[in-house]
């Protein structure tokens, strides 16, 4: 049922997340927070833009051509930039971004055919990888990162639901985007930490 | 509150997930290739000591020389265009062969395209060539940018139809590739929707097929792959129709590709591959084997046929005879030899040297490669290899050549 909907969707999927990094730009250039409205406009201009084939010399939708490069996204990935968009949107936190990076360092090598294990692999049924993920979720709930539990279990469900191609569910949690995102992160957070930390010294310092 | 609906979310989204992997099928046993009334039972039992005992050396004696005529030989139609490569056989229902192979400018040109013809066997004639898939017609059916097309590699789906699994890339070169595949109900005349396969975690970058795929009894198919890329290693994906639902890796490191599998028995195969080592180690052909069906792979001892990073093809006849084809020689892809083992012997002879450019010099020498080897009725073979990338031979081997083969080699031995 959902396979001859899945390219389409894939591709509306793809059209959506163009228009929100477009956004997510425009944002980081201007010095004015663009209002909710606004950005919902935006965003629906952008994935119909997107979406529809623009004729011309262009055999394929634009996001076609960007999906030919990135791949699908993860769900994770989706989720986590779409809901960027929202106006309640906080920060995802650290203790979320570490251990993804942590994970997609000691996952990308092994993957890509460093040793006969496979980590891969067990994304296509393994009942321990399934447990794993679970608990990871749980971990992020009793945390205080509510998000992060409804983002992993719709990760899980689209996985369950053959919702992308892929029939592994490690594509529906991580993919090298989100991989690289999660690296940055850190020393990103580093460098703020010891921004905020001289800041708070000048202020207290003796006059 | 909001953690608690959270929570019972996940529960939810666990018991799906649960019951998804539940409802996966078991792993299956490999499917005999040929009825048991005509296979060799010695062969198909996994106890076989032949089976289990190492292969030795090729033997580097003279090729036997044999009675031609029997042997026939002609090209794939032509297309037009000036570079061909990387043909591909199956068997009609009807006893023909239908041949897929790639032609355009030149190899990863966006010109290139998949192109087919069926073999009459009754009147020795190709049909004239046909596109399955060009570079516009597969970005649009799978909706993403395809840069090129590469190997063609199709397989029989165990309720009959046909399915051919090709390479696309869309950013870069060989390593950049992705599987994908179409399916045909009446024999390769039309094809269905192409679909991706996804068997990388990395932008799904770098998986290619090469060699035939093997039937499970369970009706799945099981097909050898590679990784190109930063690992240069084998891959066994299990497929459900067009979908990847399991894989296990064959070989690791960055010194074996393009599998091509000989199944020993419902448990046991060995997997023969194109060496791609450094220049420091061994240029002979890297074997894995499993007893598992597949499920697990184990390096072992190279089979002692020099290669010289070029794809080889394999075949076992109904009897239990295995036979390649394969360059045997450790640089340039010059000669091209039929190699046979028989199911009682552990020693690979070389039975018919298909070309030989040795004599000529380096800069003449051409390139004869990618051979791909199907039987029609288990007695026979069809070849197909690339002729100095300007053509592809196909070669017919009749059960009367193989018999006469196997009588010269005894003579020769008996001597």
């Amino acid at each position: 049922m959902i396979a001859s909907y899945l390219q389409p969707i894939a591709l509306l999927e793809m059209s959506l997340t163009c228009s929100v990094v477009l956004i997510v730009l425009l944002q980081k250039l201007s010095s004015k927070e663009i209002p909710f409205a606004v950005r919902i406009v935006l965003a629906l201009l952008l994935t119909n833009l997107f979406f529809w084939p623009l004729g011309m010399s262009l055999e394929l939708p634009l996001s076609a051509y960007v999906r030919g490069v990135t791949g699908d996204l993860s769900i994770v990935t989706l989720l986590l930039l779409w809901s960027s968009m929202l106006p309640s949107a906080k920060k995802t936190p650290l203790g979320f971004k570490v251990p993804l990076a942590l994970i997609a360092i000691a996952f990308y090598p092994l993957a890509l055919g460093f040793g006969m294990m496979d980590p891969y692999a067990w994304g296509y049924g393994s009942i321990g990888f399934l447990v794993a993920v679970v608990l990871f979720a749980i971990v992020c709930g009793l945390a205080g990162w509510t998000k992060g539990v409804w983002i992993l279990s719709f990760a899980i469900i689209a996985w369950a639901a053959h919702w992308h191609e892929s029939a592994n569910l490690w594509d529906y949690l991580l993919d090298p985007f989100l991989a690289i995102w999660a690296l940055f992160a850190i020393p990103n957070a580093i460098y703020r930490k010891r921004r905020e930390k001289m800041q708070s010294g000048y202020l207290f310092r003796a006059g | 509150m909001s953690r608690v609906i959270a929570f019972c979310f996940l529960l939810l989204a666990s018991v799906l997930g649960y019951l998804h992997i539940d409802s996966r099928p078991a792993w299956a046993p490999f499917a005999s290739v040929y009825p048991v009334d005509i296979a060799n039972p010695v062969e198909d039992s996994p106890e076989s000591p032949e089976s289990n005992k190492p292969a030795k050396t090729l033997k580097n004696a003279a090729p036997v020389k044999l009675i031609q005529p029997s042997l026939r030989t002609d090209w794939l139609p032509d297309t037009g265009a000036p570079s061909v490569h990387a043909a591909s056989l199956i068997t009609l229902k009807d006893g023909g062969v239908r041949a897929f192979w790639f032609a355009g400018s030149r190899e990863g040109a966006p010109d290139v395209a998949i192109y087919t013809a069926v073999f009459d066997p009754q009147a020795s004639r190709w049909s004239a060539p046909t596109v399955v898939m060009d570079r516009v017609s597969a970005e649009k059916g799978l909706s993403r940018y395809i840069a090129k097309l590469g190997n063609p590699v199709p397989a029989r789906m165990a309720d009959g139809r046909m399915q051919l699994f090709f390479v696309t890339v869309s950013i870069g070169g060989w390593a950049g590739s992705s599987i994908s595949s179409v399916i045909s109900d009446d024999e390769g005349l039309t094809w269905g929707q192409p679909q991706r396969l996804i068997s990388s975690p990395l932008i799904n970058l770098s998986t290619l097929v090469k060699s035939p795929a093997m039937l499970f009894t369970d009706g799945r198919l099981g097909l050898p792959a590679y990784h190109e890329w930063i690992g240069r290693f084998g891959e066994f994906l299990r497929i459900d129709a067009s979908r990847v639902i399991d894989k296990r890796r064959m070989s690791s490191g960055r010194g074996a590709i393009q599998p091509v599998v000989f199944a020993d028995g419902p448990q046991d195969a060995s997997a023969f591959f194109r060496q791609t080592r450094s220049s420091s180690q061994l240029k002979q052909i890297p074997v894995s084997e499993t007893k598992d069906a597949g499920q697990s792979w184990v390096a072992t001892k190279d089979l002692e046929i020099p290669n010289p990073n070029s794809a080889i093809a394999a075949l076992t006849l109904a009897n239990g005879t295995r036979l390649m084809v394969l360059n045997n020689i450790e640089a340039g892809r010059y000669r091209l030899v039929m190699v046979m083992r028989e199911s009682n012997s552990a020693q690979w002879q070389v039975i018919q040297v298909l070309e030989d450019d040795e004599s000529l010099a380096n800069d003449q020498r051409r390139e004869f490669s990618y051979p791909y080897l199907i039987s029609a009725n288990g007695e026979d073979a069809h070849l197909a290899y690339t002729w100095d990338r300007k053509k592809i031979r196909h070669v017919y081997f009749p059960s009367a050549w193989f018999k006469q083969a196997v009588s010269s080699l005894k003579e020769k031995e008996a001597q």
